[in-house]
């Protein structure tokens, strides 16, 4: 007799948009959620929403992970119910 | 990771010293070689013809006469340059658009400021050169020109690009215009804010564009190779960026463009970029010779990026209780010729300090007839911080709270939230409005015609790619490199965190910036970034090789690595029971490398991330002579949040420097223009920077809140502090006199019209 | 323009060069001599950059003609230091953090010099208005003014 697999239910990660980027391209919508356990999967899971959004996240922004700012980076990693919000990128003088 | 200050005050033994540079002599002995400097046997001079008109088609450009002088070896135009497809390309708060780029560098179908580069010619000497320039004939149909952002934006100003559609606006304009861009940022519901306030200030501000000031002007040296390869010493802020827009807007490949990094005369952003350097590589190409190009203080006033000018509505709302409910800012800005004006920096640095529920923050990027805008220390906050601060003050003065204690009871610390989204990720605001409260100066009576005023400032600090490599020598000593040009002591910095690092003293670390082919990618030294960034390289590679000393130890006491630590510049055995055994110094590792697996050395990169913002809150007291409306500044305090200051004083230097270049920017500069759109004052007599007989000494607090995510607790300083010091001025002169300045600069015809007009 | 022949005394060396009559001693110095440590910062005068002294007098080489250097004894950055031993100024540069990209502190060494010269202990003020000539955009000035009035100490003997 088999044993029946309990699925325990992990923590979405919280993906934000800025208003004027969700505008350009993810149909004005700002918030989702999807499964990760680091950028690399984030960036994959947006892109398999809207095809080519991957290549405009990692050329044109930088990322907040629960507000610590960090260059998008595949191997960093994003804990479950963590936020991660796209933000454009900055350039100082 | 080190959490607290007191941490690190435990264990530091050379970060937070302040010891003599490694380029130092070079540079108060004249060897140090800035871009100018360099020459090479058959080199050529080359001059740049630039545009007299501020708006013009090109119609012909004749350079046979040029063509014909003796000496004269080559010419090249516009069209000598590959054109590029219209594209916005890279992060959107700073795309770049190669079309206008090669546009920027030398003009095509028009003129579109004065200034602009037609036409180059390189020669046997500068004077054949300048001599040839003026035989250049160029017929041009005069347009009309529009300077000033809210002309620029007015339904009939003359457009500098017919085909100019606003983006960010849906939907689409039909008409073309010379807004080339609009974006905003909200949250909450500011009606709704608004009317829950007691108290509402509105008003409008004008500011006029600024220039980095550099003192040494732009120059290179191009050796293109009769095989494709290109060296070029350039005075930048970044080789690696010079070398990858150079490449691109050459048409060559980045591999075959070797760029030296030349020590560097100023910057403060506007380096970041290429003027010069596309066309000295063309025409050595063209010419077969070694070209040099030196621009004019007036080349470079005419010619290269200031910041924005700006128009501004910021109108804030808070209780009787001083807390801040409702925030809407309009920022207008002006881009210059092309787009690309810092306006979305400032629509998100406008309201950064504060924890505002309900903000509407929309910025406008317009292009008109001056150069094209560029970075400029902490680009668009300082500007958007001059009308926020403004009406923080006069709210501060309506609800009868001081204006220091007003910031605090609303200032943002890590999990605050922002208007653009993420949330605060760090402490440190309240720290330093809290030096200022504690600074025994800041309840000082004044006299007559006396004033303080108050002001905070925000910027984002950058992180970002940056490579290091350290070598030990045969002798023990070390050397560092990195790909990060020293603005202002960063050898130093790198090498007090490599010695502390290493546990060996600051003096056996050399320290160097590497060519664009010994070192890999660096970002420019620009927004903050330097210390923070390249830093982790550096102590990332230090690591590494401390790794390898353990090893290298290992095998020379033959047992296994794990007995082997490394601590204070010594192998040491773990414990007495894996032998007796002498610490091993770095030259005894040393001289023992070859027998255990070579030489000594690791490279290290990194993409930082996690870097904290930098926050700056600053106090003036000024005088103003009622006679002549001239502000005298009596004393100014600038405390900043460092997060660990690796050299003191070079760190306390870039508050008193960023301060100062806010006071020029506050009191005299200015770009004054005729009525045909001309420069009336490109030098420096007219274009007026604070002089030493201007100024007190400056007091620069180091407030020291760690930033854990980087390994001595460094957060950028370069850029904060240039932010308040206008809106700090324009706040001390009302307390002074009773009279509100809303436009910059604030010089004395114009605080003299404003206590006369009572 | 047929060139002039010069013989002048630099750093207490002599000296010949030719040059054209418009040419300044600032562009002599840097593209003739190959001593680059004077600096061209704006050309017209007003920046300092490219101090230097003329028969002991304070001038901007810029706004000095080559042809002009015909017979006197000219000082620059290059003759501050004697072999390994810095002057004093230029170690209290140095240990005051007085230059950031160090562009402007030749002529600032240069004009602080001929103060010192003049003046063997100036008050701040006099310190200030004497270097007013001479722009820097780094520092703000603080570390510059310190290490000139720690140099005149010194040099005083104080």
């Amino acid at each position: 007799m088999q044993a029946e697999a309990t699925v325990i239910p992990v923590k979405a990660v919280k993906v934000t948009f800025t208003a004027g980027f969700s505008r350009r391209y993810t149909d004005s919508i700002r918030e989702f959620e999807v499964q990760a356990k680091n950028i690399r999967g984030v960036i994959r899971a947006m892109n398999d929403l809207f095809p080519g959004l991957g290549e405009t996240l990692e050329e044109e922004t930088s990322i907040a992970i629960d507000g610590v700012i960090h260059e998008v980076d595949y191997t960093q990693p994003v804990k479950p119910g963590s936020e991660v919000f796209f933000i454009p990128r900055i350039e100082g003088g | 990771m080190l959490t607290n200050t007191k941490d690190i005050e435990q264990v530091m033994k050379v970060v937070g010293t302040s010891p003599v540079r490694p380029d130092g002599v070079p540079k108060v002995t004249g060897q140090a070689q800035y871009g100018a400097d360099y020459s090479l046997p058959g080199m050529l001079w080359a001059k740049v013809l630039r545009s007299p008109h501020a708006h013009a088609r090109i119609l012909s450009v004749d350079t046979s006469k040029a063509a014909a002088l003796p000496g004269v070896k080559g010419i090249i135009l516009g069209s000598d340059f590959p054109d590029h497809p219209f594209d916005y390309v890279g992060p959107e708060r700073v795309a770049q658009n190669y079309w206008h780029m090669t546009r920027n560098i030398m003009a095509r179908e028009k003129a579109l400021f004065e200034g602009h580069a037609i036409a180059a010619v390189a020669a046997t000497t500068s004077a054949i050169a300048a001599e040839a320039v003026s035989l250049i004939e160029v017929k041009y149909e005069v347009l009309q020109h529009c300077i000033d952002v809210e002309d620029a934006m007015k339904p009939d100003a003359p457009l500098l690009f017919e085909d100019m559609i606003t983006r960010g606006v849906e939907p689409a304009p039909s008409k073309p215009s010379n807004i080339s861009k609009r974006l905003e940022f909200s949250v909450g519901d500011i009606a709704a804010g608004f009317a829950s306030a007691d108290e509402v200030v509105e008003m409008s501000f004008k500011t006029a564009a600024v220039h980095q000031g550099y003192i040494e002007p732009h120059s290179c040296l191009a050796r293109y190779g009769a095989d494709g390869q290109c060296e070029l010493w350039s005075a930048s802020q970044g080789h690696f960026v010079v070398r990858a827009y150079t490449a691109k807007l050459v048409g060559m490949e980045i591999g075959n463009l070797l760029v030296h990094p030349a020590e560097i005369g100023g910057g403060f952003g506007g380096k970041t970029v290429v003027y010069v350097e596309p066309m000295a590589v063309l025409l050595s190409r063209k010419t077969g010779h070694p070209v040099k190009i030196m621009m004019s203080r007036e080349d470079v006033f005419k010619s290269t990026g200031p910041t924005s000018g700006s128009s501004m509505t910021v109108k804030i709302g808070v209780k009787k209780d001083g807390t801040i409910v409702a925030a809407e800012g309009l920022f207008k800005f002006q881009a210059g010729a092309f787009p690309g004006s810092p306006v979305m920096n400032a629509t998100m640095c406008a309201f950064a300090p504060y924890i505002i529920p309900n903000v509407k923050s929309v910025g406008f990027d317009v292009v008109s007839n001056r150069p094209k805008s560029a970075a400029y220390r902490a680009p668009g906050s300082p500007i958007s911080a001059f009308a926020v601060e403004s009406v923080l003050d006069i709210l501060a003065k309506k609800i009868g709270m001081d204006p220091l204690k007003l910031r605090l009871k609303n200032a943002v610390k890590a999990g605050s939230p922002t208007a653009w989204g993420p949330k605060h990720s760090h402490d440190g605001y309240a720290e330093t409005i809290q030096a200022l409260l504690d600074h025994p100066q800041y309840n000082k009576p004044l006299g007559k015609n006396q004033g303080r005023g108050v002001a905070s400032g925000f910027w984002f600090n950058g992180g970002g790619e940056s490579t290091a490599s350290v070598h030990i020598n045969e002798d023990g000593t070390v050397v560092i490199a990195t790909g990060s040009m020293d603005v202002g002591g960063s050898r130093a910095s790198m090498a007090l965190m490599a010695a502390e690092t290493l546990g060996v003293p600051y003096e056996s670390v050399r320290s160097t910036v590497a060519d664009t082919a010994s070192i890999g990618y660096n970002h420019v030294t620009g927004g903050s970034r330097v210390t923070y960034a390249t830093g982790i390289a550096v102590v990332e590679a230090c690591n590494k090789v401390i790794e390898d000393l353990r090893l290298r130890a290992s095998l020379m006491w033959d047992t296994d690595i794990k007995n082997v630590v490394w601590s204070d510049g010594y192998a040491k055995p773990v414990d007495p029971s894996v032998g007796n055994f002498e610490p091993l110094s770095l030259k005894a590792i040393a001289g023992k490398r070859a027998v255990t697996g070579g030489p000594i050395g690791f490279e290290a990169s990194t993409n930082a991330g996690g870097q904290a913002p930098g926050f700056s809150t600053q106090f003036v007291d000024v005088e103003v002579d009622p006679e002549t409306g001239h502000v005298k500044i009596l004393q100014f305090v600038a405390a900043q949040d460092v997060g660990r200051a690796i050299h003191r004083d070079y760190c306390a230097g870039q508050i008193v420097g960023g301060v100062v270049q806010g006071i020029g920017w506050a009191l005299n500069e200015e770009y004054i223009y005729d009525s045909k759109g001309r420069l009336s004052n490109a030098g420096f007599l007219d274009y007026r920077i604070p002089v030493a007989s201007d100024l007190p000494m400056i007091e620069a607090v180091l407030v020291e809140v760690p930033n854990p995510s980087h390994p001595f607790g460094v957060k950028g300083v370069g850029e904060a502090n240039i932010v308040p010091p206008m809106a700090a001025i324009a706040n001390a002169i009302e307390n002074a006199i009773g009279r509100r300045m809303t436009e910059l600069p604030m010089s004395p015809p114009r605080v003299l019209a404003a206590i006369d007009a009572g | 323009m047929s060139k002039h022949h010069v013989t002048t005394v630099i750093n207490g060396d002599p000296v010949e060069f030719l040059c054209q009559p418009n040419v300044s001693l600032l562009d002599v110095l840097r593209d003739e001599l190959n001593m680059t440590g004077t600096k061209e910062g704006c050309g017209t005068g007003d920046c300092g950059a490219c101090s230097v002294t003329l028969d002991g007098r304070l001038v901007c080489s810029c706004l000095v003609l080559g042809v002009e250097a015909q017979g006197k004894s000219i000082q620059t950055i290059e003759g501050m230091a004697n072999g390994e031993t810095l002057h004093v100024l230029q170690r209290k540069f140095l240990e005051h953090a007085a230059l950031q990209c160090g562009i402007c502190t030749p002529g600032f060494l240069i004009a602080a010099r001929s103060l010192l010269e003049r003046n063997n202990n100036p008050t701040e003020e006099e310190v200030r208005f004497w270097l007013a000539g001479n722009l820097c955009r780094c520092t703000g000035y603080n570390n510059i003014i310190t290490a000139v009035l720690e140099a005149a100490r010194e040099m005083r003997g104080a």
